[in-house]
C-alpha cells in the first residue's frame, strides 16, 4: 500500500474516482462456455476486470508423485496475460502468481469433494485478461463458477471479494486508484450458503473498527455477487 | 450471514438473470453447487446431492429431480467413472509383453491382461495382436479401490475396432441418444444407414458409408446441442 | 500427458473422408470455420484483438516501452512478437517454459508481420542512438481447436493495427496511432487424409501430417512460408494450395479493413 496523498479517490461528498458511493461494488456480469475446448468455463467482467477460468479433468495425476492415494489436486495456475496491466508483464516464473496460485488452490480444496477423484488431479487456470485490482478476487470467483460448469462436485461455491481503505475512509471493492494509493486491503473467500470462510488476506493498517466495517462491508457483497454466479450457471450458454 | 449492506451498481438491479432464480416458471428445476434442498428427513440423497447437517444440499449444477424419495441432480457434465460389467471403447495406449494399458476416457487408465486379451500373443508378438493407437470395443471387468480398472475382450461381440469413426459424447447424454426401448438410436441407424454402438464411456463407434457417417456424426451434434438447450429449460 | 496418442481409426477415417471428397464436420476442402474478429477490446493494452474461429479462440494485445536503440541501428525502434500458449486452452498444453511448438507459433507470425514492412522502425526512434519506441506484441491462446497459427497472425496484424502509441504517458508529446501501411495475412494449409485441406481443427491435425503456413502481403507478395511437421509435398501440391491461399488472403484482409473501418 502506497499512502502517496496526492491522488483524492473520494471527493466530499463521498462520491469515488469511478462514481460509486463507498459501500457499492463495481458492474459485475459472468457468462460459461467461454472455453469450448475445457470441461468447464467462466469468464467474470468484474468493471475492468477480465478473467477466464478453465478447468479440465478429474484426469490421471502427472507426475506420479503429485497424486494422493485418499483424493484429487487441484492443480491451480493464476496468470496475468502480459498486455493485462498499464506495464507489460513478462511472462514466465513470478512469485506473486505463485502465492496467488497456492492460496487459491487451497480456498477451492476446501469446497470441492476431492475425496471423490482419489489419485487424480484437477486443473483450474486462471487467466487475467485485464486487471484493475482485485484480480485474485475474481479469478477465486471465477474459479468457482467454471469448477461447478465442469460438473465438479462442490460443497458450495466460493465468493471472493475485497474492501480497504483510502484517506481514512473504508470503502467496498477497491478499484486501482485506491488499490495503489489506498492505506488497506482485506481480501476474503466466502462461501455463501453458510458465511464460512475459506481465503482471507490482508494488508495494510486498519483500526478494530475499521477492520470491523471492511468485515461487513465483504460479507454484504456476498449474496451480490453470488446471484450472479448462480444467475450464469442458470442462464446456460450463449 | 449478517454483513454491512452494499449498494449495487445500475446494470445489477436484478432483471438481467436471464431465465435465472427469480423465474419462477422453470427455476426450480435447476440448481448450482452449494443450494440448499430441503430437510434430509423426507427424501433421501440421490446423485449430485449431499446430507449435511439435517439438510440436503446440490454439490452438482444441474436439473433437480425428485423420484422415489429421493432428490437428485442430473448434472450439466459428468466425467466417466467406470463401473464393473460397463461396455466401453478403449485406445491403446501401450503394453508391456503381457499387458495393454488401455484409455477408456475415464480419471485413470484401465489394463487388459493378456489372459483376457482377444487371443494369445508369442512372447514379444503383443503388438501383433493390439497395437498403440488401436481401438477396442471392451467391458469393464473389475474396479479397484483406488479407481484403477481392469477391462475384457472376452464376451459377445467384444472387439478390435477396425473401422468406421468414434465420436464422443457426455456420458450422462447416452440416454437422451439411445431413447426409451432404445428407439432414437434405431432410428438414427435406419436414417443413416450405419451401425452404432454406444459405450458407457461416452464413445459411440459409427460404421458405414462415409456419407452415412458424415450424417451421423451431425445428428449426433444436433442432439447435443437440443440436450444443453432442454438441461436449461429451453432459455440457452 | 505428453505427446497425444493418435488413433488408427481416426487416420484410416479422415483418408476415407479425403477419397470422397468430404470433411468430418461437413466443410469443403478449403472452406474456413466460422470467422469472428473483434477489434479494440482489451482495455489495458494500446492496441488488441480477439479472433474466433470455430472453438479456437485467441487474443492479441500491444504494448509499447522505450527502449535504447542497438548500437548497429541507431535510428531504429524495435519489434517483438511473442506468442504464448498457456494449458488454460487446451489439455494438451502443459505448464513451464515455452514449448517448442509455441516458439514456433509466435516466429512465424514475427516474421511475416516484419518482412512485410508494415512497421517503419525508423519512426520509432525518438533520439537516435539513444531512445526509441519498442513496439510488443503478445500472442495469447484461450481455446485451442487447431489453427493457433492463422488465428494468431489475424488477430496480431488487427491488434496492431488498431494500436496508439501512449506518447503522453511517457511524457513525450501527443498520443498517435502506429501506423501500419500493409496487411500481412496468412494462410495455413493442413495434409489430412493425403491432401491439403485449408483451416484444420484439432482432429484434423492430430490425424494428419505436415503444414504448411502461406504469409502474404499487400499484391500478393510472399512475406513468410513455413512447413511444419513430418511429411512430404510435392511442387504441384504447393502451387495449389498457393493459389488458394491468394484469393483467401485477399478475403481475409478485406474483412480486416472493413472491421477497422468500423464497418
Amino acid at each position: 500500500m502506497g499512502g502517496y496523498g496526492d491522488v483524492q479517490c473520494i471527493d466530499e461528498n463521498g462520491i469515488r474516482l469511478d462514481g460509486r458511493t463507498v459501500g457499492e461494488i463495481r458492474p459485475i456480469s459472468i457468462e460459461v462456455g467461454v472455453v469450448p475446448v475445457a470441461d468447464g468455463s467462466a469468464r467474470m467482467r468484474w468493471g475492468l476486470n477480465d478473467v477466464i477460468a478453465a478447468v479440465y479433468g478429474p484426469m490421471e495425476a502427472h507426475p506420479r508423485k503429485i497424486q494422493r492415494q485418499d483424493r484429487a489436486v487441484l492443480d491451480v495456475r493464476y496468470n496475468m496475460a502480459p498486455f493485462s496491466t498499464t506495464d507489460r508483464i513478462r511472462p514466465g516464473f513470478n512469485r506473486r502468481s505463485r502465492e496467488i496460485s497456492k492460496v487459491t488452490a487451497e480456498a477451492l480444496e476446501s469446497v470441492v469433494l476431492t475425496e471423490l477423484y482419489p489419485r487424480s488431479k484437477i486443473r483450474v487456470e486462471i487467466e487475467i485478461i485485464c486487471a484493475e485490482a482485485g484480480t485474485r478476487c475474481a479469478g477465486i470467483t471465477a474459479a468457482s463458477v467454471a469448477l461447478a460448469h465442469a460438473g465438479i462436485p462442490m460443497s458450495d461455491m466460493v465468493v471472493s471479494v475485497a474492501s480497504g481503505k483510502v484517506h481514512d475512509i473504508v470503502v467496498c471493492d477497491l478499484n486501482k486508484e485506491e488499490d495503489n494509493y489506498g492505506e488497506a486491503d482485506l481480501p476474503m473467500g466466502i462461501l455463501p450458503n453458510s458465511g464460512e470462510l475459506v481465503f482471507l488476506q490482508m494488508d495494510g493498517d486498519l483500526s478494530p473498527e475499521q477492520f470491523q466495517e471492511a468485515w461487513d462491508y465483504n460479507m454484504g457483497a456476498v449474496s451480490v455477487i453470488h446471484e450472479h454466479m448462480v444467475a450464469a450457471l442458470k442462464g446456460g450458454e450463449a | 450471514m449478517k454483513g454491512r449492506q452494499v449498494a449495487r451498481p445500475d446494470n445489477m438491479s436484478g432483471d438481467n438473470t436471464a431465465g435465472g432464480p427469480r423465474d419462477s416458471q422453470q427455476a426450480p428445476l435447476l440448481v448450482a453447487p452449494g443450494e440448499d434442498l430441503g430437510d434430509s428427513g423426507e427424501y433421501s440423497a440421490g446423485h449430485g446431492v449431499v446430507a449435511m447437517n439435517g439438510r440436503l444440499r446440490a454439490v452438482k449444477q444441474g436439473r433437480k429431480n425428485t423420484q422415489d424419495g429421493t432428490v437428485s441432480v442430473e448434472p450439466r457434465r459428468t466425467a466417466y467413472v467406470p463401473r464393473p460389467s460397463d461396455l466401453v471403447i478403449g485406445y491403446i495406449e501401450g503394453c508391456t509383453s503381457n499387458i495393454w494399458f488401455i484409455d477408456i476416457g475415464a480419471p485413470f487408465n484401465a489394463i487388459l491382461p493378456m489372459s483376457l486379451g482377444p487371443s494369445k500373443a508369442e512372447f514379444g508378438g503383443i503388438r501383433k495382436v493390439l497395437d498403440i493407437g488401436d481401438a477396442i470395443l471392451c467391458r469393464v471387468q473389475e474396479v479397484e479401490e483406488n479407481h484403477s480398472s481392469v477391462v475384457t475382450m472376452k464376451g459377445m461381440g467384444l472387439r478390435a475396432i477396425r473401422s468406421g469413426t468414434v465420436e464422443e459424447i457426455d456420458p450422462h447424454l447416452l440416454g437422451r441418444l439411445i431413447g426409451r426401448g432404445g428407439n432414437n438410436l434405431r432410428q438414427l441407424k435406419e436414417e443413416t444407414e450405419c451401425r452404432l454402438i454406444a459405450g458407457d464411456n461416452g464413445r459411440v463407434w459409427i460404421d458405414g458409408e462415409v456419407t452415412g457417417m458424415v450424417e451421423a456424426r451431425a445428428k449426433l451434434n444436433d442432439l447435443l446441442m437440443e440436450a444443453k438447450v432442454a438441461e436449461y429449460g429451453g432459455v440457452a | 500427458m505428453g505427446i497425444p496418442l493418435v488413433p488408427k481409426l481416426l487416420r484410416a477415417h479422415l483418408a476415407e473422408l479425403a477419397e470422397n471428397d468430404s470433411r468430418h464436420d461437413g466443410r469443403g476442402r478449403f472452406e474456413g470455420r466460422d470467422l469472428e474478429l473483434e477489434i479494440d477490446c482489451l482495455e489495458r493494452a494500446e492496441g488488441s484483438a480477439r479472433v474466433r474461429m470455430g472453438d479456437t479462440i485467441v487474443y492479441a494485445g500491444v504494448k509499447f516501452q522505450i527502449m535504447t536503440p542497438y548500437p548497429d541501428r541507431p535510428n531504429e525502434g524495435g519489434l517483438m512478437c511473442s506468442a504464448e500458449v498457456r494449458p488454460v486452452a487446451g489439455r494438451g498444453w502443459e505448464p513451464g517454459p515455452p514449448s517448442p511448438e509455441s516458439i514456433e507459433l509466435g516466429r512465424v507470425v514475427d516474421r511475416g508481420i516484419r518482412e512485410s514492412g508494415c512497421i517503419n522502425v525508423e519512426e520509432l526512434c525518438l533520439i537516435p542512438g539513444e531512445k526509441a519506441w519498442q513496439v510488443i506484441l503478445d500472442l495469447f491462446a484461450i481455446s485451442d481447436d487447431g489453427n493457433l497459427f492463422d488465428a494468431f497472425a489475424l488477430a496480431g496484424i488487427a491488434a496492431l493495427k488498431s494500436a496508439v502509441l501512449p506518447a503522453e504517458r511517457y511524457e513525450i508529446g501527443e498520443d498517435r496511432p502506429l501506423g501500419v501501411a500493409k496487411t500481412p495475412v496468412m494462410c495455413s494449409y493442413h495434409k489430412v487424409g493425403g491432401r491439403f485441406v485449408y483451416d484444420a481443427d484439432k482432429r484434423e491435425e492430430l490425424g494428419g501430417d505436415e503444414r504448411i503456413h502461406i504469409t502474404l502481403g499487400d499484391d500478393d507478395h510472399v512475406h513468410s512460408l513455413q512447413k511444419g511437421l513430418k511429411g512430404i509435398f510435392t511442387a504441384a501440391e504447393f502451387d495449389e494450395i498457393m493459389v488458394e491461399a491468394r484469393s483467401k488472403c485477399a478475403e481475409l484482409r478485406s474483412l480486416l479493413d472493413q472491421k477497422l473501418a468500423g464497418e
